[in-house]
This record gives C-alpha cells, structure tokens and sequence, in this order.
C-alpha cells in the first residue's frame, strides 16, 4: 500500500496505524496515552495529524493507513493544534512559577518534558489549574499525587490490560475527570498488590513510590546503629540506566563501593538469601513431591503475586510455597545469626534493602515476618541517594559484597529474571533427586520475556511439569486454566511484573521490551561469570546450614524462614 | 442474544436509585460479583452518570434547570428562593432529609420554564411564589 | 405558516392510530423501504445530519445474524425540546419508525435510549410499547409476517454526552458515556459488536411519516438540499415558544421568530441560536436567511438540533457565554484533553469576563486557539461544537470593540 508522508511517499506492506508507519519513516510523533503495550485510547490528540481531504485532524495512534493517503505529520495546521493542547495539558498540570519539575519524582524521566520540547512551546498563555483531588498516602508502597495527572488513563489500562489487577479507574466526569480507586478509598485500602506497574507507566510524576530515603540517612548517620544492606540481583543490572549508560550495563561491583561510601556498615546481597531460598523452596517441593502434599507447588519470592493471590484466588493458597522472599530470608538470618556472630545486639542491627520493587515495601510490613527488614529502597530511590552524595556510580573501582551474607553463586543471580527461580530449583532438585552432577546447567526452556513458558524437565525417569509465568494479567490465566482443568504442573513460578523483578516497579523508567531484554542478558551474563552455579554448592549457606539451621525445612528454618498467607477476599 | 434480555446496568442502577435513594457500597459490591465488573470500574461507571448518587438524598430530590431558556426566565432567582426557604446549599439534602437540592442542566421545557422537577413530577412556569407554595405542599 | 406534516397525527388516540407506515412498510421488500428513504434525503434530525437511508442501506448490506436499531431519545441540547413533544404527543410513531427501521436493515432488536429526566415521556412510550405488543405491532410475527421485533427501554441518567452515538452505545453497554475510536462506525460494529444503527427520535418518526404515504411526500417539501420538514422548538426572548414544524426553504428564521413565535421581547433582536447551543449565533444582520441546512451553512452555522433560542439586545450577553460555558465544562465526557482541558480553560476565562464585563483581545485570542484545537482534534462532534456559540458571541459583539 502506497502511503505519503509530508509529500515523500512510501510503501507498506501491512495496515499499520498511522503512528507506526510515521515511525518507520522516521519522524517522531508526540504521544502521551499512547503506551506500546497497551491498547490505544485516543484521549491526548498529541499525535494527530493532517490527512488530505479531511476536514478534522486524526489522532495517528488510532487511524490506520489507507492506500493513497497523503499525511502530514507536522503541517503548520498540526503544530498550532499541538501546541494548544500542549498549553492546556500544561496548565492543567498545575506547572507554576514555585517550579514543581525541580522537586518532582519524574524531574529526570517525564514525558511532559520531552514533549514540550518536541512541539517547541514558547508560552504558555493559561495560568494553572489546581486539582482538588487530595494525594493518597495510605499505601506502604505508592504515593499518588493528583495534581499532577492529566488523565491519560496509562496506569488504569496498565493495571487492568497487563496485570488484571483492576484497582485502578477514572471516575465523574468533566472538569472533575480524574484517576482514583474505588469509592477513593485510597490504593492502600484496596485490592492493590503494590507492584508499581502504574508507576512506570505514568508519564509524570503522578505516581511514585513511598520515599525512605530520609529514614535511610538518618539511620546511617546513628552510629549506635549496626546498618547493613542488601541488594536484590535486578538492581546491579539496571541502576546503570539512572546515570545515563546504556540499558543492560553490569555495575555489582560499582554498587557495592557506591553502597561502602553511603556510609553502609556492611554491604551485603540478597542473593546469599535467594540461594537460601531455593535449599527451603527446593526440599519443600520435594517433600510434598514425594508425600503427596499439595500440588503444583506456586514460588513466594515476588510480595505481588502474593497479594494478589490472597486477594483474587484464595482457594490456591496452600499451593503456595512456605518460604519467605529472600528479602525477609535475609533480614531473619541478618539479625539472628550474623548479629550473633558478630556479637552485635539483635536491636541494633538494622536492615536495608535495595529492591527492583515497590511491593516490598509493603512486604516488609506484613505482620507474619514484621522486623526482618526495617526500610526498602527502591533502585531509583537509591539512585537518587547516589547522586545526592555526589556519588558518580559508573566510574567508581571495584570493590567486592562482605562476607557471609554476601557469598553468592550464578543460580541466585537469576533470581531477578522470569524463569530463574524455576532454574536455580530445578539445578539444585536435580542433584537432590539424583546424587549425580547437572553437566548441562542452562535450562534454556524457562528462559525468554514470554508471558507464559512450559517444560517438562526429566530426572533420572522422574517427569516434572513446570511452568514459568510473569505479569499477573498472566497468573490469572494460569490460574484460571488449573481451575478448569486444563492445566497441570507440579511446579510454577510466578513473578508479578512483565519480566520478573528487572521489570519492576521500583527500576529506572523508561523499562521498555527492548530495555527489559538487555536487562535480562545481563542477568544470565552475570550467572555465567559464576564459578559456583548452584544454591546448594555456596559454601556460605553450607556454613549457616552447618552453624545455625541444622537442615532445611528444620524447626529452626520454620521459625525463621517460613511463613503464612491470609484470604483476603 | 444473551445480554439484550438481561437488564442493562444503567437500569438495575436506576431501580436501586429510586428504591432507596441512593447507590450503596453493598449495591456496587454485590453488581460488581453478579456481572463480574471489576468493583473500581463500576464506581467509575457510576461516578460518570450525575442522577447516580453514592450518598443517601431526600426524600424529595429537587433539580432546577438553569440553562439558556430557563436561566433567561430568571431560574436564579427560584435557586435562590429554594436555598433560603429550606436552608441548603445546592447538591445538600436538609436535616429531616426531606429535600435535596440540584442545579441541573436543560430538562427539556425551555417553553415553559423556569422550570423544575420533583422526584417524577415536573413544575413548569414557575414563581418564586409558586415553588414555596409547592415545596410547603408535600409531605 | 406552520407546516403540518409530521404533526398530522397529533391528537389520536392509540387505538385509532392505523400504524400505516409500518403497514405499508412490510408489504414492500426491505431494499425497497431503504431505497424510499434515500430517495427522500431525510437526514438525521439530531444535529449531525446525516442521511438516514444511507445509514441503513449500509447497515442492510453488513451481513451478521444480529443487527440492533436504537433510538437516540437522549435529548439534553439545551433549547431543545421536539423530541420529548414527539415521544409525548406521538408516541406510537416513534416506536413504528423504530420498527420500520428494524425490518428494513434486517434487525430483529430495537433499543429506545431516553434521557432519565425525561419522566412524563418514559411513562409514555413505556405504555406505548406495551400496548404495541398486546396488538402484535411488537413481538413475534408483527401483524402475521415474518417479521418479529422486540424493543427494550434503557433510561439515561443524566450525561449530555451521551446523545453522541458511540456514547450512546457505550452508555447502553453499562460503561462510562464517553465516545468511541470511530472508525469502526457503529453500523459496521456498534451495539455489543454488531451492527446498528442510531437515529434520533424526530428521524424516526419522519420515516415512519414518509412510509404512510403510497408516493414520496419528501419529494414535492423543501429544497433540493434540505427535503421535508423540520420540529423547531423556539424558546427565550419570544412571546410564543413552543415546537413548530417548518417546511425547509419556505420561511427564513426571522419569519418562523415573528410569525410562528409570536416575536421578540423587549427592545429588539439581540441575536439567535438557531440549533442548540453547539450552533454559531445569527445577528439582526443574518437573520433573514431561509431555514435550510444550505443557506444556514453558507453564512457559519448549523440547523443543530432545531433548538432556537432567541435573546433580546436588552441582556447580557456575558452572561449567557458564562452560561453555555459552564453547560460545556460540567457536560464534557472529559476522556479527550483538548475538550476537558479546553472547556475548562475557557470557562475560567469567561468567568473572568463576565465578572470584568468586558473581554480582552488575548483572551479572545486564546478562546479562538482552544476552539481551532478543539473542532480539529476532539474525540467526538459533541467536542468540536463545544466553542461555537461562545466564540461567535464574543466575535459579533466584542472583537471590534476590544483591545
């Protein structure tokens, strides 16, 4: 089909909508509700553009080519439209002169911006309109600021089109059209699962995550305090992004030195916990594998599928592992066992954590394991704690994780990709089962961005049918297929967020598909740099089995390493 | 043909409006259940539809039109005269929750306004005379 | 002189109604009631004025088991008021243009969508569909043909917007009244999914009017352009409001003020709003133009809805923009920014006028930008009208005077 676009023509061989077939030519339309992954909706007229022979504009994301169309995209007739609403959605933003964009969570990553920027606006002739929707702070996880929300309705088709949560809406009508929960009963008070999918589709800053960064530097500065820090394995592959390197760059070891300047008694990674986790999570699927417990057994690592789990599909509950995240893991052993052993009081040792995630920070809270961790930052946050100490992360020397809780191995590294905890398991299932060493360690099936991955993996005889799933838009698939029947595994894993946790809600914005792959690639580079592949094989966590907990699943791993779930709905 | 035999939401809305005055969180919570519509979206719904309220009203829900042809007709003056003689401001409901009170837009009597409806029951030519005798007329 | 074509039935009684229109109807073939309603160039009588048969030729050719006909009975234009005459005054042929449509397009389900304030009239057509079912003018084997047809009441609950007929159907559906991505047109993929066609209340009782008669009565009334009749309801600054019927071509809006509403009040013509409130104003200058969609357009505005307003030079006009400003802001879907934000700029600007007394160039400016951006970009027709009557208020009366 024979397309042109400002007078050149063009040749397309499907029917694409107009913003797409722009794109290949090239040019950059502005958008603002338009959102790769979800449906299009129409609402910011941003993209529309100039067709010959009709009389209105029409948005590009939404009209598809035709053969013969002439387009202009940027037409003098476009750029005044444009830079009207551009003005409107300024004011509307409630921009003013005591200039918001310095103090705001998105100054580094919003949309806005950009876009003012791409329709050169000069001025802007409206004066502010302030929105009376009250802020809502009564989540542990997200903070959302109305009066910065232009109501393209990103985060309500984000947490109802991919992640099926559906907490989100936009209600009245009007000049008084904005985004709320139910009743406004607030995110905190609903069936959010807090896994900040919304915020990093927010084009600006309307929507972040609950700050700590206060607590966290008080707390460093109290020299009565003991305070270690853990760092999730998505983090090292993504903060890199927040200092303007390429998507996909490796900086553990920048990290730790970077932590070492904070002022951090001792640097440590959650990926000592996560090998933890998989020499519980292993043996309890083992046990009930052999003993006929329930089945399939569903992984507990990712704090949003269990909420949603509690709230959506109580009748699943028993499927879920016993095990704590490794984020709690860590926080219980940091203040029993290592406290012991350095022979720091219990009360004084404080635990950091650094998370790809907002939903921890409503994790860290929940009554059945409250005190294992006392603040969670997010990637960005501590980004911004970086930049705040002049801390110029990419260039920084090397420096290595302490000792115990940092020893670690290649399977847990995994952990912060789709399909890595399914993999790090079956690595360390295998040898249990059989005695006998894994040769091939990749098991390339449970790897990929795919929403929904299947295998059945053979040991010695024995068939396992596993399944990886990620984004809980794709859990309630799942979910639903086992309810009906369809379906049947011995064991799943699920991750809230597109991707695992290097797609969560707490990592540098933009996380586009493209991001997300290269932040993946970096996960498994990281696994292979690892002499050391397998939980079981940490000689860290053969010490603290050997020193501390006798053996997995023992009555000492309960206490500290398991926990409950409640029904929610 | 399913859903053209089932009742629409915007009627069952209307049903529990005019039973009880106002649309309940259990009324919303157990639609939401029946139609299996998320319960955040139905606010939305409901939210967008202004004869939808989500707070209990009067007895008597007054709406006085002040568009063009009515507001020509003077219709402040009858908004005016209601807010006095009951003691409310527009969108409140008085102590004994006999009246509520709305502005609304055009109600489709711009001949014979100013106009207003009460519950079912429209008043048309109305005076600021005429609406105190009306309002003191129900019971 | 009032021209009395559609009114013709206007004071039967349902049991002496004769229900030609639909009689005639099912004896012809369905393209053979299309082709008479082409030929007639009714055109959609709710303000966008699109030819009706065309509509329902396309819906006829678009091949799916369910097709739905729906009523557009959610009149909320301010100064407009046929509509609820006609559901009130001829019920029954209302539904019988609804049914008359359902058997030409194919459908076998009618919806009649009308406005939840609209009490006196939802009793009335309620009643009326009852008693159609109870003479088999509804249901099964209408009057014992083939044909069956069924037709359900959905009351609005107070969203001017949904009149737009994508909101319509999204209102029907029991979501938020806003408009849909168009295309798909709603004949093609409408009513939950399939093809339907809406048409407003005054179209379908027209069409059940021209089916009465054996020849085309559309064919010797009105202009080339603007064919058969049309309800004007006139209200404001006249002494006799009220709905008249209108031949197109033969009266100019002065005459239909002066001779059917009795004339202006008080000191003389300020100006009129010849088709709701969407509708560009007509001065003294203007307003001696004949009422056809044509002539109309030529000098700037629209038929509309046929809901006249008339004001007098003695009010303050400041204070109608303020008015029919505040209408837009509160009545705006509020899913497309240039509408919300637009309409919302705009009233704080008007606010300010009013309370000055006076606009400024800038603000005009402004106001003139936001329409360019609205009427070029909104999502839906109720958005692009939305700063008509506002800025040619303030062009006619202020531009010249201000600085």
């Amino acid at each position: 089909m024979k397309v042109k676009i400002n007078n050149k023509e063009y040749e397309f061989q499907e029917e694409l909508s107009i913003l797409d077939a722009v794109k290949k030519a090239h040019i950059i339309i502005p958008t603002l509700c338009y959102s790769e992954k979800l449906k299009p909706f129409g609402s910011c007229r941003l993209c529309s553009v100039e067709i010959k022979g009709e009389r209105t504009l029409k948005p590009a994301c939404v009209t598809k080519i035709s053969n013969g169309m002439e387009i202009y995209t940027h037409s003098e007739k476009v750029r005044k439209v444009r830079s009207t609403i551009m003005e409107l959605i300024i004011a509307s933003h409630g921009i003013s002169c005591n200039l918001n964009c310095l103090t705001c969570s998105k100054s580094a990553s919003c949309e806005i911006k950009v876009i003012a920027e791409e329709i050169g606006i000069m001025e802007v002739r409206v004066p502010p309109i302030s929105s009376r929707v009250p802020e809502d702070r009564s989540s542990y996880s997200i903070v959302r600021e109305p009066q910065k929300c232009i109501v393209c309705d990103r985060c309500v088709r984000k947490c109802a089109e991919v992640q099926s949560v559906n907490i989100l809406t936009i209600a009245n009508r009007g000049p008084d059209t904005y985004v709320t929960t139910f009743l406004d009963k607030g995110m905190g008070n609903v069936d959010c699962v807090n896994c900040g999918q919304c915020v990093i589709e927010c084009p600006t800053g309307a929507l972040h995550e609950v700050y700590q960064t206060d607590q966290v530097w008080n707390v460093i500065s109290d020299n009565s305090k003991y305070v270690i820090v853990q760092t999730a394995p998505a983090v090292r592959v993504a903060i890199a992004e927040e200092f303007g390197a390429e998507p996909g760059r490796i900086v553990t070891k920048q990290l730790v030195t970077g932590l070492r300047l904070l002022g951090f008694d001792k640097v440590f990674d959650t990926n000592f916990s996560a090998d933890l986790t998989i020499m519980e999570e292993a043996s309890e699927f083992l046990e009930r594998f052999k003993n006929g417990g329930k089945l399939p057994l569903f992984t507990s690592c990712s704090p949003g599928w269990i909420k949603f789990i509690e709230h959506n599909y109580p009748e699943f509950l028993d499927n879920l592992s016993t095990c704590k995240s490794p984020q709690q893991m860590f926080g219980a052993i940091a203040k029993t066992y290592y406290a012991d052993k350095i022979g720091i009081p219990r009360e004084d040792m404080i635990v950091v954590s650094i998370m790809p995630c907002t939903a921890k920070k409503y994790e860290r809270v929940r009554p059945e394991m409250k005190g294992d961790v006392d603040y969670v930052l997010t990637t960005r946050e501590l980004a911004k704690m970086f930049k705040l100490a002049g801390i110029d992360l990419l260039n920084l020397p090397s420096e290595e994780y302490d000792e115990p809780l940092g020893i670690t191995t290649g399977a847990a590294a995994i952990f912060g990709a789709t399909g890595g905890v399914m993999e790090a398991a079956l690595r360390t299932a295998y040898e249990v089962i059989t005695g006998k060493t894994l040769e091939r360690l990749d098991f390339e099936s449970v790897r990929g961005i795919e929403g929904i991955k299947e295998a059945v993996i053979e040991i010695d005889g024995l068939k396992l049918n596993v399944a990886v799933v990620n984004g809980l838009g794709n859990a309630r698939k799942m979910l639903d297929m086992i309810k009906n029947g369809e379906k049947d595994y011995h064991f799943i894993e699920f991750m809230a967020c597109p991707g695992g946790c290097i797609g969560g809600g707490g990592q540098p914005i933009p996380t586009t598909k493209e991001i997300l792959s290269k932040r993946m690639k970096a996960i498994y580079e990281i696994d292979k740099s690892f002499e050391i592949r397998k939980s079981h094989e940490n000689p860290a966590i053969q010490a603290l089995y050997k020193e501390f907990l006798g053996e997995p699943l023992s009555e000492k791993s309960h206490e500290l390493l398991h926990t409950t779930y409640i029904a929610r709905s | 043909m399913e859903k053209y035999y089932e009742k629409e939401l915007l009627e069952e809305l209307h049903d529990i409006q005019e039973t009880y005055g106002f649309i309940s969180e259990e009324d919303i919570l157990r639609i939401s259940e029946k139609r299996d519509i998320p319960k955040a979206h139905l606010y939305g719904v409901i939210s967008f539809y202004s004869m939808f309220h989500l707070k209990p009203t009067g007895k008597y829900i007054i709406k006085v039109c002040d568009s063009v042809s009515c507001s020509l007709n003077h219709s402040a003056d009858i908004v005016k005269v209601i807010k006095e003689h009951l003691g409310i401001g527009e969108n409140e409901t008085t102590r004994d929750k006999k009246f509520s009170l709305e502005v609304v837009e055009c109600l489709g009597h711009c001949d014979e306004g100013p106009v207003m409806i009460i519950n079912d029951t429209y008043y048309t030519h109305l005076t600021t005379n005429k609406v105190v005798q009306i309002l003191d007329n129900l019971d | 002189m009032e021209k009395i074509f559609l009114k013709s039935d206007l004071g039967k009684s349902f049991e002496d109604y004769e229900f030609s229109g639909l009689k005639n109807s099912l004896k012809m073939e369905q393209t053979q009631v299309i082709d008479k309603i082409k030929d007639s160039v009714l055109k959609g009588r709710g303000g966008a004025g699109f030819p009706a048969g065309i509509k329902w030729e396309t819906a006829y050719h678009v091949e799916d088991d369910i097709k739905f006909v729906v009523c557009n009975a959610d009149e909320g234009e301010p100064g407009t008021f046929k509509d609820r005459f006609l559901m009130e005054n001829l019920p029954y042929k209302v539904i019988e243009g609804i049914v008359i449509c359902g058997y030409a397009i194919g459908s076998k389900y009618g919806y009649i969508y009308i406005r939840g304030e609209y009490t006196q009239a939802i009793k009335i057509i309620r009643k009326t569909i009852q008693k159609m079912y109870e003479r088999n003018i509804l249901g099964n084997n209408i009057l014992g043909t083939d044909f069956s047809f069924d037709i359900k009441l959905v009351r609005g609950a107070g969203a001017y917007v949904c009149g737009d007929e994508t909101s319509l159907i999204n209102s029907i559906e029991g979501e938020r009244g806003m408009s849909r991505i168009k295309p798909p047109l709603p004949v093609f993929e409408g009513l939950y999914g399939k093809p339907t066609v809406v048409n407003n209340v005054e179209t379908l009782s027209a069409a059940a009017e021209i089916m009465k008669y054996d020849y085309n009565p559309y064919l010797q009334l009105g202009t080339e352009k603007s064919k058969g009749t049309k309800l004007v309801s006139i209200s404001g600054d006249v002494y006799k409001p009220g709905v008249y019927e209108v031949e197109f071509g033969k009266m100019t809006v002065k005459e239909i003020v002066n001779e059917l509403a009795g004339g202006v009040k008080g000191s003389g013509l300020g100006f009129v709003i010849p088709g709701g409130i969407s509708t560009e104003v007509l001065t003294e200058n203007e307003w001696d133009v004949p009422y056809t969609y044509e002539d109309l357009f030529k000098i700037g505005t629209n038929i509309g809805s046929g809901g006249m307003i008339v004001v007098s030079k003695d009010r303050n006009y400041l204070e109608i923009i303020k008015n029919v400003s505040d209408f837009f802001r509160d009545e705006t879907c509020g899913t497309c920014f240039p509408c919300r934000e637009g309409n919302k700029n705009i009233n704080k600007m008007v606010s300010e006028i009013y309370e000055r007394g006076y606009p400024m160039k800038k603000e005009i400016e402004i106001i003139s930008d936001i329409k360019n951006a609205v009427s070029l970009a909104a999502r839906c027709g109720f958005g692009e009208a939305s700063v008509n009557l506002i800025l040619s208020i303030l062009e006619n009366f202020y531009a010249k005077k201000v600085k």
